[in-house]
């Protein structure tokens, strides 16, 4: 307080700016959301002429979220991506896990082969089409098994995670093979347990990236019933298909979800499949914030 | 000497250390001292060896799930590429026809289109999205109220965790030409309303700006990691000196997060022929595809869509080297010049 006092004018000016500034950048962040929100709950009636930049429901009816998640393509969208998306969070941490503790261990033979080996594949990608290819060879077109695999182990989190496991105190390690454990009880009944933040970020990472995955699903996934929410959504919102959910009877006949007003239900769709993103976004912010900063400070 | 080599020779063959074959040749007749040195120091790499691997498989047992991993979606893939050098036929086997591939993608006006435009915003999204974080970053480390900067950066870090799907929805229906956020204030102020969206004039600043909307506030964690990094002490004394805000910024902040400038600068250029293709496929349409028609999009036309496999794969060799060439060398410099680098 003290020091505030002794600030001149202008440098409170700059201050404001300052914050000002920032403000500015939260409402450029959020309004388009929260807008979107704010259409997706108001009134049937008031629908039509909702204005862009009003972030309060016009009069309230959860009807469009109500009719969205009845709606047998979403939730067959919702099915897909919460299973696609925990299969693919479990099959990574582990196989990251596992495999960072190994090349985390100075000694290991031929580390720095395998460290290169896997950094050529961060910085050489040799392209969709050879991917598409491995896939069809596999057999795993058109199964969910290629969406799940593909980047289920991610170079760079397994690099972070090398970076933590570095970092274990080697008496630890001591203690524990002086008390007779072999290398796997070590790394299940001590590594593990010791990680367990590391890892919460990695799943965390890994979730975001599966939740959000579209693309391959879009190129590696033909049936319709195999899709994941971010493939419904774009084939309604992007490519603006909107018998997809509509359905084609009721866009012939205006019944039912033909009725409801089209900007609503897009709407309503993108907030649906942000809803769990929201709902982890606390955690988000506590791990990812905190291992960001110390994989910064370190590194 | 010799004596007691031969009878670690004969302890080691007893417990099968050394391979049969090796000292077979010794046995008939005396062996020399040489001979015998020779002998021993394979004995010593042998158990050397097999201490080696008592002790260190468990560890490849636990890495093999991973390795293997990588092998198939990693190597195999690169092996799949050598379709960009063959003729692909839908009756197997492929025929190999050397650099052809090549010779018709860099003889198309297609495919210079498609890398002008890659060049075009790439080199955009560095010029205006780049420096974006790094001033938020020091925006916010002037806010004095810790609560204050948490909640702006809670704000700021969300459109980070939203796909790209979701984020082209949001933008369609902030810039829709009707009812759009952007449009009625243009309206308002007394504009003529632009469908920002199909205008070939202004999509790319829609990539760049909803780019920043994505990751400027994420980004600039990285920047803040790195300036409450820098010693204390070093604004301490600044201000001893009689440093204002500026001063300060530009002589003890900025030199401390310069590392990471040139870090996160060197990671954009290794992208500078994907521009996103993530994103570019959910905001292109009909109207505007050739503005922002990049490589990777040309490459999932041709060889998803048109099935002119060798051809995409031969386009998406070429983007896959050349990138490679930009990460190493930016790499290198970056090494070089600030000690650090990509990995």
């Amino acid at each position: 307080m003290a020091s505030q006092s002794r600030r001149t004018p202008l440098e409170r000016v700059e201050y404001v700016l300052i914050v000002s500034t920032l403000l500015l950048l939260v409402v450029f962040t959020l309004q388009p959301l929260l807008n979107l929100l704010a259409l997706s709950l108001s009134d049937a009636s008031k629908v039509a002429g909702f204005s862009g930049l009003s972030i309060f429901p016009d009069g309230f009816s959860p009807d469009v979220w109500l009719l969205l998640l009845q709606h047998p393509n979403v939730q067959r969208g919702i099915f897909n991506s919460v299973w696609m998306t925990a299969t693919s969070v479990c099959i990574g941490v582990f196989g990251t896990a596992l495999m960072a503790w190994g090349m985390s261990r100075p000694g290991l033979p031929g580390r720095r082969l395998i460290f290169i080996l896997v950094l050529v594949t961060i910085v050489f990608e040799p392209g969709i089409i050879p991917d598409y290819f491995l896939m069809k060879r596999m057999g795993l077109l058109n199964t969910p098994w290629s969406v799940i695999m593909y980047k289920a182990i991610s170079a760079w989190y397994l690099i972070i995670l090398i970076r933590f496991f570095e970092e274990i105190p080697k008496e630890l390690l001591e203690a524990a093979e002086l008390d007779g454990a072999n290398p796997f009880q070590t790394f299940f009944m001590v590594v593990l347990p010791l990680a367990r933040p590391a890892l919460a970020t990695i799943a965390l990472f890994y979730l975001v990236l599966h939740w959000n995955e579209f693309f391959r699903a879009m190129i590696y996934l033909n049936d319709q019933s195999k899709w994941p929410l971010q493939v419904v959504l774009r084939q309604f919102v992007i490519e603006g298909d909107k018998i997809a959910i509509v359905g084609a009877n009721n866009v012939n006949n205006n019944l039912g979800l033909a009725q409801i007003n089209i900007r609503a239900l897009k709407a309503g769709m993108i907030l649906i499949t942000i809803l769990p993103i929201l709902a982890i976004y606390p955690l988000i912010l506590k791990f990812f914030t905190k291992g960001t900063m110390s994989g910064a400070l370190k590194g | 000497m010799v004596a007691k080599d031969k009878q670690r020779i004969a302890i080691a063959l007893k417990h099968g250390n050394v391979p049969a074959h090796g000292s077979g040749s010794g046995m008939g007749s005396e062996p020399t001292s040489t001979e015998s040195e020779l002998a021993s120091t394979l004995l010593a790499s042998r158990t050397g060896m097999r201490e080696k691997v008592r002790q260190w498989w468990p560890y490849y047992a636990m890495m093999a799930p991973g390795l293997l991993f990588f092998f198939i979606w990693h190597y195999v893939p690169i092996w799949e590429a050598k379709m960009a050098f063959e003729n692909v036929r839908i009756i197997p086997p492929n025929i190999w026809v050397g650099w052809k591939n090549f010779e018709v993608l860099f003889s198309s006006p297609i495919f210079y289109q498609v890398l002008a435009n890659t060049l075009i915003i790439s080199g955009m999204k560095i010029l205006f999205v780049f420096p974006v974080p790094i001033i938020v970053a020091l925006l916010l480390n002037e806010v004095r109220s810790g609560k204050l900067r948490g909640a702006v950066q809670s704000a700021i870090y969300l459109p980070h965790f939203l796909s790209w799907v979701v984020i082209a929805g949001v933008f369609i229906a902030l810039l829709s030409p009707t009812d759009g956020a952007v449009n009625q204030v243009q309206t308002a102020m007394g504009f003529e309303p632009v469908n920002y969206m199909t205008n070939t004039g202004t999509i790319r600043w829609v990539l760049v700006v909803s780019e920043i909307w994505r990751s400027a506030g994420w980004d600039s964690l990285l920047y803040l990691a790195a300036i409450f990094a820098i010693a204390p002490e070093l604004y301490e004394a600044a201000e001893m000196d009689g440093a204002n805000r500026w001063q300060k910024i530009r002589h003890v902040t900025i030199p401390g997060i310069v590392p990471t400038i040139a870090t996160l600068f060197i990671l954009n250029m290794g992208m500078f022929l994907s521009a996103d293709l993530n994103q570019i496929i959910n905001m292109q349409n009909a109207v505007n595809a050739s503005t922002i028609d990049i490589i990777d999009t040309y490459v999932y036309r041709m060889g998803l869509s048109t099935g002119e496999y060798a051809l995409a794969t031969a386009a998406g060799l070429f983007k896959a080297v050349i990138g490679m060439a930009l990460v190493l060398v930016s790499h290198f410099v970056s090494k070089r010049l600030t000690g650090k680098g990509v990995w």
